[in-house]
């Protein structure tokens, strides 16, 4: 194995799920998959995104569709909590709690 | 440590078959599930719990426990004694099996005292992709600072599961800001990687100054007299204190911004925000009588 990556067949193996989502996540740009003299590599900074993918479509039988979807809106949920907390703090200059 | 009624959490009745309970889990797991609400710690306990209460109630071995105990379960142990001579067995813990399709969050946190009194720490684990494990746990943990800590890069040594870790602290650290410390999580399993910790930054409010973003925030008192004639006015920065000029007839909440006298930027060695002064003009309110007659000729001139 080369530092930082994972032979992704054998860890699809390790923890018993399909190498075709974890290609498809790929596809749809959700994350990175990387191929190296036709061997498919997951890079280990994907790793935890790939865990909570993994979550979402297993555990909670999120369909592909729905993955993408709450990606982005958890990516807006983001932008907007850090909008709301800075705004809070302008906000504490005129009335303080 | 109280009765916790699992049939509620779930939002069924007591007789719910269990398909009823796999699928107000389901529903309820959908809803508060970590991954879908990061950052709430609200919705992190609320799966705690639905977790717990699927974990009791999706077992027949452990809902009959419960529903024969329920509020009197503190009685148990005298069912848990029966249960292990009649197995014959010493060892603590359980052998639920693997008698469902039911899955459960790695990650999920501990259970209750409740639980944990009624049924052992022994979890089934049980999961619709089986037990395997690969990356290691993520750990978090939080490090207080003061502003003035936060404004220079310095050295903090944190303890995490009786480990000492030395880490330096950037000059400019935001409240609320997360860094990654990679590998210094729980150990993997199978082969995997460990799994990082992650230290938020906990600031504390200043009495002196309002920090928004790399601004800082002052309100400093002036004098009326200062304000409508001008002068100087020592004002404390977050790096000692400086002389301002105060033009004549400065008004009450005017501002001045002292370009680069603001919080250091987070790793942007030299570079700083700004400090914003806003004045708030004292008006004198215990006047002797000759002021007093000053202030009246004053105003009859005006």
């Amino acid at each position: 194995m080369k530092p930082d990556l994972i032979i992704l067949h054998e860890y699809c193996v390790k923890v018993n799920i399909e190498p075709s989502f974890v290609l498809l996540l790929n596809e749809e740009g959700l994350i990175e998959i990387l191929i190296i003299d036709n061997m498919e590599y997951l890079p280990l900074s994907q790793l935890k995104e790939l865990e909570k993918y993994t979550r979402m479509y297993y555990d909670l039988a999120i369909n592909m569709e729905g993955i993408d979807v709450i990606h982005h809106l958890l990516d807006r949920i983001k932008g907007m909590q850090a909008e709301i907390n800075h705004l809070k703090k302008k906000l504490r200059l005129y009335e303080p709690e | 440590m109280d009765f916790i009624d699992y049939y509620n959490v779930l939002g069924i009745d007591k007789n719910a078959s269990q398909a009823d309970i796999k699928k107000a889990y389901k529903k309820l797991a959908r809803k508060y599930h970590p991954d879908l609400n990061p950052d709430d710690d609200s919705a992190h306990q609320k799966f705690q719990q639905i977790n717990e209460a699927n974990e009791v109630l999706s077992d027949p071995e452990k809902r009959k426990k419960y529903d024969q105990y329920g509020e009197n379960w503190k009685h148990a142990d005298a069912y848990e004694s029966q249960r292990q001579q009649y197995q014959g067995s010493s060892q603590g813990g359980y052998d639920f099996g693997d008698s469902g399709d039911f899955w459960s969050y790695s990650g999920g946190g501990d259970f209750s005292d409740f639980f944990e009194s009624m049924f052992g720490s022994a979890r089934s684990g049980r999961s619709s992709r089986g037990n395997y494990g690969f990356r290691g746990q993520d750990y978090t943990s939080e490090l207080h600072l003061t502003l003035t800590e936060a404004a220079k890069t310095h050295k903090q040594v944190i303890s995490v599961n009786s480990k000492n870790l030395r880490i330096t602290v950037p000059a400019g650290v935001a409240n609320g800001q997360t860094i990654k410390l990679a590998g210094q999580g729980g150990p993997g399993s199978n082969g995997g990687p460990n799994g990082d910790l992650y230290i938020t930054f906990v600031i504390s409010e200043d009495s002196r100054f309002n920090r928004i973003g790399n601004d800082l925030y002052a309100t400093i008192p002036l004098d009326l007299y200062t304000a409508v004639l001008g002068g100087e006015q020592i004002v404390e920065t977050l790096h000692g204190k400086v002389k301002l000029k105060i033009k004549a007839g400065t008004q009450n909440n005017s501002k001045a911004r002292l370009k680069g006298k603001g919080f250091p930027v987070y790793k942007k060695e030299g570079q700083h925000g700004d400090l914003i002064i806003t004045y708030s003009i004292t008006i004198p309110s215990h006047l002797t009588e000759k002021q007093k007659e000053l202030f009246k000729e004053i105003q009859s001139l005006s």
